[in-house]
């Protein structure tokens, strides 16, 4: 594909060498270490333990808890990915209209993502709390009504959904307007010259042309959605009401951390791996064949 | 160009020297070869200069006494003065105080640095987390590193040090001791037409206050406390019933708890009956202490259950926003006679294997923490108890109790508690997870989602599981 | 009014609106880091300014040492930032400029790190780190963090974007490839640096696990640790000061992104085909 290469065998590995030693080394060797760890019954975060074989998987298998704990875990990362990044994508096309002081809304928009998860989560417990929080003020000195945001659990699902889209959404909205700007305009306008509507201007041309910045954003919500999300929970919700919000990475470190029930959690997160893995795998087949990259 | 190179190529040789000392060290997971270790600590001890990060002042050949807490906020600088005046009066020793996170952070550090051998000399922990405190077998029991002319078990007072003693030993030495008692709003109570000094007494009396109280429209809701399995601890251990088998874990290791006794299925009705009727209010979230004090300080409810150790917090609110505040006992059911409470909070461990002289500069140093003057300091500024009877005694000479008659609900409450296997608290080594499955089963009726002995039944069997999972676990 | 401006009136109304709600939780907590306990706890909720400004932000600054948090923070990401941007950089050069076997599984192997969060296998990794003898030192907090495969999977895009003729020249001059990383590639490359230094900054910025169970000595920690010892359970949080102490510590990675603005947006690669 290109023509123009450097010539050399080992060149090219001293310079990836960093990279891989660090990688196999403290991504790859603990994540072994983690399979081992998941066959085990494990006390105190590995100060006893017990070969158990697959022992912590057929206890998850047979756990119907924890079939709702992937629901749940489901049904957040779909909705945080596909409403978020839809969101996102509104506010971008919005942001990269060619208007004056454009910058300034750029910057007025990162400002969630300077927040840390937790961080966001403390907002949006006081903001939400059904006894002191603002809107339900609002709500009932407007309607009358209040809700139970965390007491019931849809309402609490909702908010979490709320929170982690609201705190990732200067991310997703920064990386959208960045690929918007690099669209060649040519392109688009030979698209109006062809007669192409507005709407079908978008997909067919702005659309495609962003779709490998999609699909980047894809993995980096998938992942957000599924780990980063724990300060939040933690901070918001605890998993609750009725583990409504309980989701993997809180239940693996609520057993983990918490319940010192290190194997199981070990298991658990093997679980989240495969599952991740399994997901972006899913997308590079899919979305991902649509998008070149080169090299 | 050429320098640029040379730069660069220094550069990548650097960060590949590093990578392979990082390979080398990794592959004795195991142990740690002396010749590798010093060139790591060198590489340490070159980023810490980079660093420049702020030296304590460490005075020199002086012993250093490493303690971990799990206290935030406030209480985090009030330790750190006390921990300070220890050092500045006490020569020789050094004591690092750090505050580690939550109970459950302190107590997971701690046993993840005894994994790597360096654990800290003390460490803050739960009484929860006692029997796993025990299991993990990182500590040593307090009684044998000092003598009781030391640390005058017999001045402290009866409930606080029954409940750290197992086996017959005195394994660590109590430091924040608390238990729940009632805070309430003299103002709403007037408002309601109720007796300001009159709070109610029993489950009996607590339904036809709230009665009054939310039908006179005085407050929007009765009352408040987090829904946290503490409290559902408490109410057993008040109507004498024990929480686990084997003489409440203490005989033996417990292997099942007792959540179908006719005594945790009175106060689930209760609980039941009050949130049904719209008397008690909760944020919705588990164990979530701050929002009940919103409910409460907010005037959206008469009345809160807390713990004793926010009596100073409590007041200053009262104060800010302007009501006067009032304690009482913890409510109980009529049914039964008061036995009193469980010594909640937590105590101070000391681990092994540490050379003599630093145990002894850590022992040196717990003794004067929770000397009778430091018991009071810790008690006038916090509202936990002062665990030495001396103390009260100063205490009562200072009149300390009539002018601050909030502190007094808290202390007499434990003054009157009988000594039971109840009221010396229930030692389970899944107790974490135990509590978790009690809120669940608890919140699952609150929202009608199970009957009170449905739900009760099935959070026996989940946590009996959990329990004999963890017996098996540190077998 | 033209139709140009109308629409131009309408966007930036639309663009008002949408930041406005965007801003509101931090608007809102701006509000409540200026307020006493009670205030923060008052109902109705008020949504204006409290009487604590100072006492607020003084307490979060000098009781919570946050300037200090910063400063070992701002440390470590910036190690991390510029250790990472350059191995990722070399990785880049590596995958894109050179043939050798096994190409595309290693960049697969690289990219498959994407999904390895420190989360799902702190144990491991603690045991590690301090098996090696860096428990309590930054070298935990950073070395483990200098390979990234965002980093390596930004490069690879970017210089795949570049177009090979500048190879070809470069040959022809008699560079070799370090030298075509300096004289050609990097000053090609300072967007893709500046987004990658962003993201880092900020996932440096906004770590909490591996930093409490790692570093013993606060003196040594990072923020969020920090900001989290105000909200510990064990005591009332004071929510104003806490606010207070969020606040503040939003600020270095605002500036970080107002700086890098220009360079992130100017050219991300990723959208660009060739």
């Amino acid at each position: 594909m290109y023509p123009a290469k450097f010539k050399g065998k080992w060149l090219p590995l001293a310079f990836l060498s960093p990279t891989l030693l660090i990688l196999v080394v403290f991504l790859y060797y603990p994540v072994i270490q983690t399979f081992v760890l998941s066959t085990y019954r494990v006390a105190f975060l590995g100060l006893r333990k017990h070969f158990i074989g697959l022992g912590n998987f057929i206890e998850l298998a047979q756990d119907p808890a924890y079939y709702h704990t992937v629901l749940v875990t489901v049904i957040i990362t779909t909705a945080i990915v596909v409403v978020g990044m839809g969101i996102s994508l509104a506010i971008a096309l919005l942001a990269n209209q060619p208007i004056k002081g454009a910058p300034i809304y750029h910057i007025l928009l990162i400002w969630p993502y300077a927040l840390s998860p937790a961080v966001a989560g403390v907002i949006f417990l006081f903001l939400f709390s059904p006894h002191f929080g603002t809107v339900n003020y609002l709500m009932s000195s407007l309607t009358g009504k209040e809700l139970n945001w965390l007491g019931d659990p849809t309402l609490a699902i909702l908010l979490i959904i709320m929170a982690s889209i609201w705190k990732n959404l200067g991310y997703n909205v920064v990386f959208y307007i960045a690929g918007l700007q690099n669209i060649n305009t040519e392109i688009l306008e030979a698209a109006s010259i062809d007669g192409a509507g507005p709407w079908r201007k978008f997909w067919s041309v702005t659309f495609a042309l962003i779709s490998p910045m999609t699909f980047f954003l894809l993995i980096t919500n998938i992942t957000y959605s599924f780990f980063d999300i724990f300060g939040m929970v933690d901070i918001v919700t605890k998993g609750g009401p009725l583990d409504a919000t309980n989701v993997m990475i809180y239940n693996l470190y609520r057993d983990g951390f918490e319940y010192y029930r290190s194997g199981m959690a070990a298991a658990q997160s093997i679980i989240l791996f495969v599952a991740v893995v399994g997901l972006t795998l899913v997308q590079f087949r899919t979305s991902g064949r649509h998008v070149h990259y080169g090299g | 160009m050429k320098s640029t190179r040379k730069l660069f190529i220094l550069a990548v040789v650097m960060v590949i020297a590093l990578m392979v000392v990082a390979a080398c060290a990794s592959k004795t997971t195991t142990k740690t070869n002396p010749a590798q270790q010093k060139v790591v600590t060198k590489i340490v001890e070159v980023t810490r200069i980079v660093e420049a990060a702020p030296k304590e002042n460490v005075p020199k050949g002086a012993t250093v006494v490493n303690f971990w807490h799990a206290f935030g906020g406030g209480r985090k600088l009030l330790i750190q003065r006390m921990v300070d005046d220890y050092n500045y009066t006490h020569a020789g020793t050094y004591v690092h105080v750090e505050n580690k996170g939550s109970y459950r952070d302190t107590l997971n550090a701690a046993i993840l640095a005894a994994q790597q051998g360096n654990p800290p000399h003390l460490v803050q922990i739960f009484e929860v987390g006692s029997q796993l405190a025990l299991d993990s077998g990182i500590f040593v029991p307090f009684s044998d590193v000092a003598k009781p002319s030391e640390y005058h078990p017999d001045d402290l007072i009866g409930g606080v040090a029954n409940y750290y003693k197992f086996n017959g030993k005195f394994y660590s030495m109590p430091w924040n001791s608390s238990n729940p008692i009632l805070y309430y709003n003299k103002d709403i109570f007037r408002k309601a037409g109720l007796d300001p000094e009159k709070p109610p007494q029993t489950f009996e009396d607590m339904l036809n206050v709230c009665d009054k109280i939310v039908s006179s429209g005085a407050a929007k809701n009765c009352i408040s406390w987090p829904l946290h399995g503490w409290f559902f601890e408490q109410w057993m251990a008040n109507m004498g019933a024990e929480l686990a088998n084997n003489g409440n874990g203490r005989d033996a290791r417990a292997t099942e708890v007792n959540l179908t006794s006719d005594a945790a299925k009175t106060i689930v009705k209760w609980w039941k009956e009050m949130y049904d009727k719209g008397y008690y209010a909760y944020s919705g979230k588990l164990e979530d202490w701050d929002g009940s004090d919103a409910i409460f300080v907010s005037g959206q409810a008469a009345m809160e259950i807390t713990s004793t150790s926010d009596v100073t917090n409590r007041q200053r609110d009262a104060k800010e926003n302007g009501f006067e505040l009032g304690t009482s006992y913890l409510p109980y059911p009529a049914s039964s006679v008061r036995q009193g409470v469980v010594v909640g909070g937590a105590s101070i461990w000391l681990t092994k294997g540490h050379p003599q002289k630093e145990m002894d500069a850590a022992k040196n140093f717990v003794i004067w923490f929770t000397n009778i003057e430091n018991a009071i300091r810790w008690h006038k500024a916090t509202g936990y108890f002062p665990i030495r009877k001396n103390s009260v005694t100063v205490l009562k000479e200072e009149d300390w109790f009539t002018r601050n008659p909030a502190y007094k609900a808290a202390f007499d409450q434990l003054l009157e508690t009988k000594p039971t296997k109840a009221t010396q608290g229930a030692v389970i080594g899944a107790f974490p997870q135990v509590r978790t499955i009690v809120e669940q089963a608890i919140e699952k009726v609150l929202a009608g989602k199970a009957s009170v002995d449905d739900a009760l039944a099935a959070a026996k069997q989940q946590a009996d599981k959990a329990i004999s999972d963890y017996n098996k676990s540190v077998k | 009014m033209s139709k140009k401006t109308r629409k131009e009136l309408l966007t930036h109304l639309a663009l008002i609106i949408v930041s406005f709600i965007v801003l509101a939780p931090v608007l809102f907590a701006l509000a409540k880091s200026t307020q006493t306990r009670a205030q923060v706890y008052h109902y109705p909720p008020i949504l204006g300014p409290g009487t604590a400004l100072v006492d607020n932000y003084r307490a979060a600054w000098y009781n919570f040492s946050l300037g200090l948090y910063m400063r070992n923070t701002l440390i470590v990401a910036g190690v991390v930032m510029f250790f990472k941007t350059l191995l990722s950089m070399l990785a880049g050069l590596g995958l894109v400029y050179f043939d050798f076997p096994f190409k595309n599984a290693i960049f697969y192997f690289i990219l498959f790190t994407l999904m390895m969060p420190t989360e799902i296998m702190i144990v491991a990794l603690f045991k590690l780190v301090s098996n090696i003898g860096w428990g309590n030192s930054y070298l935990a907090l950073t070395v483990p963090f200098l390979a990234s495969a965002t980093g390596v999977f930004l490069f690879r895009q970017h210089f795949a974007s570049i177009s090979p003729h500048l190879v070809d020249a470069a040959r022809v001059d008699g560079a070799g490839p370090v030298r075509f990383l300096f004289s050609v590639l990097i000053p090609m490359s300072w967007n893709t640096v500046g987004a990658l230094a962003l993201i880092q900054f900020i996932y440096m910025w906004n770590q909490y696990l591996w930093p409490l169970i790692i570093i013993r000595e606060n003196t040594h920690q990072l923020i969020q640790v920090g900001l989290r010892s105000m909200t510990s359970q064990q005591d009332v949080t004071n929510w104003g000061i806490m606010m207070a102490g969020a606040i503040i510590a939003m600020i270095p990675p605002l500036v970080i992104f107002i700086l890098l603005r220009q360079q992130f947006t100017s050219g991300f690669a990723l959208s660009q085909e060739k």
